[in-house]
């Protein structure tokens, strides 16, 4: 079932959320395409969370828009958190219950139709065999698990994960991103909030910068990877020289120290070729020279380094 | 399914918070200990006495007793129900279950309002229970004193499970209100065993007395009961007057904890 009569499955405008004289979330103008792995990345603090909170109903707006799968929230939210499974936060549950009578708790709240998925969604995340047990006896992974299966009693089309990787082992996130693809792959749509950049790189296809409030830039990961500005890795045994040489040619922009070597960010890719001439011809010793694939992480840092220039 | 509907609580939900209070076991132990345990013991108690030394301890039946023993199980009835309420209202908070509800898209009012026929069909069996084995008692082992009559049994058992819904549904309202299971104890507990005896003692404050539900409730025990099943003074009010106690302090607390819960952040 599509509900959403657009490409869009998660649409805000001019979204503010403010506590007394604190503004949380800032006039965010989101949207999520249908059929992608969404990133909402940010530091912490920067209202990833709250507005999350908002699009589910757990708290009210102070100002602006929002509509999930098209439909407008909080007017039409019954039925667009019918077909929407999400965790804000950690999942909880109640302790003293297995994990099957949590799962038939949440179904009872959706209805029918999720009571017959509560033996697929077990068997999906693996937790079949211990669905009889006490929940607090679950490691925290099958905990988030178990979250995941009480998502998909919703039989979703979107899926809203707050900081999902957060308490994850290396085995657990690799684990995590296959099942983000594979739900993807199947034709829904996963929105999910982080402040672990790699991951988000590696995970989503979609990305939302977003900083104290302010959804600062968003797109897809190639688009916002080919706005960034190229660069070179450059290693040698004289760095100060090499450094010298390099910030004084008009093709460089800004020269930095990068653990192995040093970092210059380019203003036109095509001058790289330069780059190279001016240290040979200075007689620099030079022992690798690797042009670099602007990643996320430089991509944020830029724009929040800007941010904080123009501050 | 319509809006209307779609904010009545339905019988799953009902099972499902049932569930929740059934599976604490904690709480089952408490409320059959304060409801059957109380009465099972103070029977055996009193016929073993009875048995042991007849000129000095009565039957352990009768008005008389069922009158000693239905106040008994009101009043720890009234505690088993504010436990219940008590749990009822913060168990979904408490657990940080409540969000994960509130995101199924399922209306505030439906989650709120199934959990007051849970925690009844809950709390209210055991109350039950305990007045079905006084009533049997009562008239089994009357000996030489009268046995209560079918209508003395019957109103009495509708008093003290009236008794327990009261307080089941204030304790309800005050645990979504105050989101804290310890201060809903405290302080119905507080209201029912202390403040409402000490103000239904100080005559001069006249019909302000008339305001407490407690003192509603034992305007309610059945005369043929007598003082037996009383703890205070006997404070004469209307029918009506009753009523309107009753009804005004529970729809209250329904009201202002439904509101609380309704409208808080999940």
């Amino acid at each position: 079932m599509n509900t959403s009569p657009n490409n869009f499955v998660v649409e805000t405008d001019a979204l503010t959320k403010r506590f007394g004289d604190r503004t949380v979330v800032r006039d965010v103008r989101l949207q999520v395409p249908r059929g992608v792995a969404f990133g909402y990345l940010g530091p912490n603090g920067a209202g990833k969370t709250t507005l999350i909170r908002m699009l589910l109903g757990l708290t009210s707006a102070s100002s602006g828009s929002m509509r999930l799968l098209g439909l407008a929230v909080p007017a039409r939210r019954r039925e667009a958190l019918a077909r929407v499974g999400a965790i804000v936060e950690e999942p909880r549950f109640h302790g003293h219950l297995t994990g099957r009578q949590n799962l038939e708790i949440a179904a009872a709240a959706r209805g029918q139709a999720a009571y017959e998925l509560i033996g697929s969604s077990l068997e999906e995340v693996g937790l079949a065999v211990r669905a009889g047990d006490r929940v607090k006896t679950y490691s925290l992974g099958m905990r988030q698990r178990l979250g995941i299966a009480r998502c998909l009693l919703a039989d979703p089309e979107l899926l809203i994960l707050d900081e999902p990787m957060n308490g994850l082992d290396p085995a657990g996130i690799q684990e995590f991103r296959g099942s983000v693809r594979s739900f993807v792959e199947r034709g829904g749509t996963i929105m999910l909030s982080s402040h672990l950049l790699d991951e988000v790189e590696k995970t989503c296809d979609h990305v939302a910068i977003v900083d104290q409030g302010r959804v600062i830039v968003q797109g897809s990961i190639a688009e916002l990877r080919n706005n960034g500005k190229p660069s070179v890795l450059i290693e040698t045994d004289e760095p100060a020289r090499a450094r010298a040489v390099v910030a004084a040619l008009p093709s460089v922009e800004l020269v930095t120290e990068d653990g192995t070597g040093l970092r210059a960010v380019l203003r036109d890719a095509a001058t790289l070729p330069d780059v190279n001439r001016g240290l040979v011809e200075a007689g620099v010793r030079v022992f690798a020279f690797e042009p670099l694939r602007p990643s996320l992480e430089q991509r944020f840092l830029e724009i929040t380094t800007r941010l904080e220039n123009a501050a | 399914m319509t809006s209307l509907a779609y904010t009545l609580p339905t019988g799953r939900l009902v099972w499902a918070d049932l569930l929740k209070l059934r599976k604490r076991r904690g709480l089952l132990v408490v409320t059959g200990l304060l409801t059957v345990g109380t009465v099972l013991i103070a029977n055996i108690v009193s016929e073993l006495l009875h048995l042991v030394d007849p000129a000095k301890h009565g039957p352990a039946g009768g008005v008389t007793m069922l009158g000693h023993l239905g106040w008994t199980i009101a009043a720890l009835g009234a505690v088993a129900a504010t436990i219940a309420g008590a749990m009822a209202g913060t168990a979904d908070e408490d657990a940080g279950v409540y969000r994960e509800l509130v995101v199924t898209g399922r209306s505030r009012l439906s989650l709120f309002l199934s959990r007051i026929p849970a925690g009844l069909v809950f709390v209210l069996p055991f109350v039950a229970g305990a007045y079905a084995i006084e009533a049997v008692a009562s008239v089994a082992l009357a000996g030489v004193h009268p046995a209560p009559s079918v209508y003395l049994l019957t109103v009495s058992g509708l008093w003290v499970l009236l008794a327990a819904t009261v307080y089941f549904l204030l304790a309800y309202g005050v645990a979504c209100l105050t989101g804290s299971r310890a201060y809903t104890i405290g302080i119905v507990l507080a209201v029912r065993l202390a403040l409402t005896p000490l103000i239904a003692s100080i005559a001069a404050l006249g019909v302000v007395r008339e305001l407490l539900p407690g003192v509603a409730l034992d305007n309610l025990i059945p005369a043929a009961l007598g003082d037996a099943a009383r703890q205070g003074p006997p404070i004469g009010m209307s029918m009506a007057a009753t009523a309107a106690v009753l009804i005004v302090w529970t729809a209250a607390a329904v009201l202002v904890g439904g509101w609380r819960d309704t409208s808080r952040d999940a």
